[in-house]
């Protein structure tokens, strides 16, 4: 299958953990990977599945390199209503008011211009016990069959 | 490309800027020297011990030593062990990215009396540095000045009750200190009105957490400018909040004009718009910013720098991070930085196969690598009381035995 990771970071953390994923899974299929402030909305192809990795920064905000690609979303209002999403979220429970709100916004962005997302929102907890990658190759192997299904192809 | 590089400071500028030069030149010696035994610095020193999250970062660093091929010369001091200029003769490029450690003082009359304490100080003897004073006697009413985020780091762990800092690496030692302060109030003052404080909304918003406070914001004002509403809605919801004893109190437009007592700090004389204002204290708290610490001479060589802004100081020589900029700007604002002065130093390298690198250091005694720090990391986790994540090695002693024991079994 035709994936492309897009990941929104501030500290780094996002852009590593996505090509933890990235190594995980590129023996299966076809992955590129990209951050998402080189990627443009006109970019999304209806055949590929995109897996998102999205941090929270400040005070719930969007990450930084999030940001010029929500700027755009909201400036071309492309229809993505072909495409097809999974979200991965860090966060930091230490501030639970706005805990996974980055990944949480970036979802409902993707879903207000008609794209369609598969499976839950995971969400990897910065003050929590467990690694993100133990969490996020299970939730991208799941969301993979998920899609896999949906799209009547074999994984 | 090829070439050798060195790095002074492990810290997370030091840190951001190998990952981003080996990301873009996999094929470069980048070194990293620290003069403690031990990598991260303020991810370690500087970042709350109750701020577990904002450290995982420390993931990343490591990836850098085990995965892009750096590597760590710890217990090395620039200066004294080997001067600056043997270091620039080894490698192709030298950059400063040492930090700012020493506290900026007050500058006011009697800002050296006993019970005047700046936040660096203190916050090194809480996260157990090696080189760290004693924790000292605080008193019922510390008044802290300064309005970013390091004053509202101490401001919460004074607040915290015991059972609040569990999940966090802070010490044995440190632990009693806190659970044992005797404190009662605690005021925090600033200089500018309260919608151009420093400090992250988010900071401020934590404080909604603490279980045995009450606290009251004295003018939190009212903005209608985006970056100040944050503030003001913050300042505004925590007011009020009354889970205990302990008082909490926010001031603003206090500028501190001299500390007075006998033969100790015991009343702040501040200068407001309606006149001069006295506030009794137990201690003085300055949390107003950093310098250079001695050692490196950074004035004269940001002053003398070639191009002080993309981080040219001279030729094969660049500064980093706090060391360049000054002490602005969270840690993901170092990684930004790092990245622009990887362009600019792989821009001006020109690589000489006769420089030696990392023999410079040949020689020199108790040398740590990367993988003396990774048992210090191992003891320090196992060792890990019940509520706490790790349990620091706080004497440089202790990391250089931990860091030298070999396996004598295989």
């Amino acid at each position: 299958m035709k994936i492309t990771i897009l990941y929104g970071t501030e500290t780094g953390n996002a852009e590593m953990l996505a090509e933890d994923i990235q190594s995980e899974i590129e023996a299966d299929h076809e992955v590129d990977l990209s951050n998402l402030e080189d990627f443009a909305p006109g970019d999304f192809d209806p055949e590929c599945f995109y897996l998102l990795v999205c941090s929270t920064y400040g005070d719930g905000d969007l990450p930084a390199s999030a940001q010029p690609f929500a700027d755009a979303m909201e400036a071309d209002k492309p229809d993505l209503s072909a495409i097809h999403f999974a979200i991965f979220g860090l966060g930091d429970s230490e501030y639970d008011e706005t805990f996974n709100h980055g990944p949480k916004k970036l979802a409902e962005l993707m879903i207000a211009h008609g794209a369609q997302q598969v499976g839950e929102r995971v969400a990897h907890d910065a003050s929590g016990s467990d690694m993100a990658e133990d969490l996020a190759f299970p939730w991208a192997e799941a969301v993979i069959a998920d899609v896999s299904e949906k799209l009547g192809e074999a994984a | 490309m090829s070439g050798k590089i060195a790095i002074v400071g492990a810290g997370p500028s030091g840190c951001y800027l190998a990952q981003a030069l080996l990301k873009k030149a996999p094929d470069l010696q980048v070194d990293l020297i620290d003069q403690l035994p031990v990598p991260y610095g303020l991810v370690r020193y500087g970042v709350a011990a109750d701020h577990q999250g904002t450290k995982g970062v420390a993931r990343q660093f490591a990836r850098v030593f085990e995965r892009q091929g750096a590597r760590f010369f710890g217990n090395v001091s620039i200066g004294r062990d080997v001067t600056l200029e043997d270091l620039r003769a080894a490698y192709d490029a030298v950059v400063l990215a040492a930090g700012l450690s020493s506290d900026r003082k007050l500058g006011v009359p009697g800002d050296d009396l006993p019970g005047v304490f700046g936040a660096g100080r203190l916050t090194r003897a809480l996260f157990e540095h090696p080189e760290a004073e004693d924790l000292p006697d605080l008193g019922a009413h510390p008044v802290i000045v300064g309005n970013g985020n390091v004053a509202i780091d101490l401001l919460r762990l004074l607040a915290k009750a015991p059972e609040e800092l569990d999940g966090s690496d802070l010490g044995e030692g440190p632990s009693r200190w806190l659970a044992q302060s005797g404190i009662e109030t605690i005021t925090i003052t600033g200089r500018s009105p309260a919608v151009r404080a420093k400090f992250d909304a988010v900071m401020v918003k934590e404080l909604a957490k603490l279980s045995d406070v009450r606290i009251e914001v004295v003018d939190a004002g009212e903005s209608d400018e985006p970056a100040e509403v944050k503030t003001v809605e913050a300042l505004s919801a925590i007011h009020g909040h009354w889970t205990g004893a302990r008082l909490i109190t926010f001031r603003f437009g206090l500028t501190p004009k001299a500390i007075e007592g006998e033969g100790r700090a015991q009343t702040v004389r501040f200068d407001t718009e309606t006149g001069e204002e006295l506030i009794p204290c137990t201690s003085v708290l300055t949390a107003i910013g950093f310098e250079a610490a001695p050692g490196l001479p950074r004035d004269a060589l940001i002053s003398g720098a070639t191009d002080a802004e993309a981080g040219r100081l001279a030729p094969g020589l660049f500064a980093a991070g706090w060391f360049r900029r000054g002490p602005r700007g969270t840690i993901p604002e170092n990684r930004a930085d790092a990245q622009a002065l990887a362009a600019v130093i792989l821009d001006d390298l020109s690589a000489d196969p006769a420089r030696v690198g990392g023999a410079v250091f040949d020689g020199l005694d108790q040398v740590v690598d990367y993988s003396g720090w990774c048992r210090i990391d191992a003891a320090e986790t196992e060792a890990a009381p019940e509520g706490r994540c790790r349990s620091k090695l706080a004497t440089r002693e202790t990391m250089l035995g931990v860091a030298g024991a070999r396996e004598t079994t295989k």
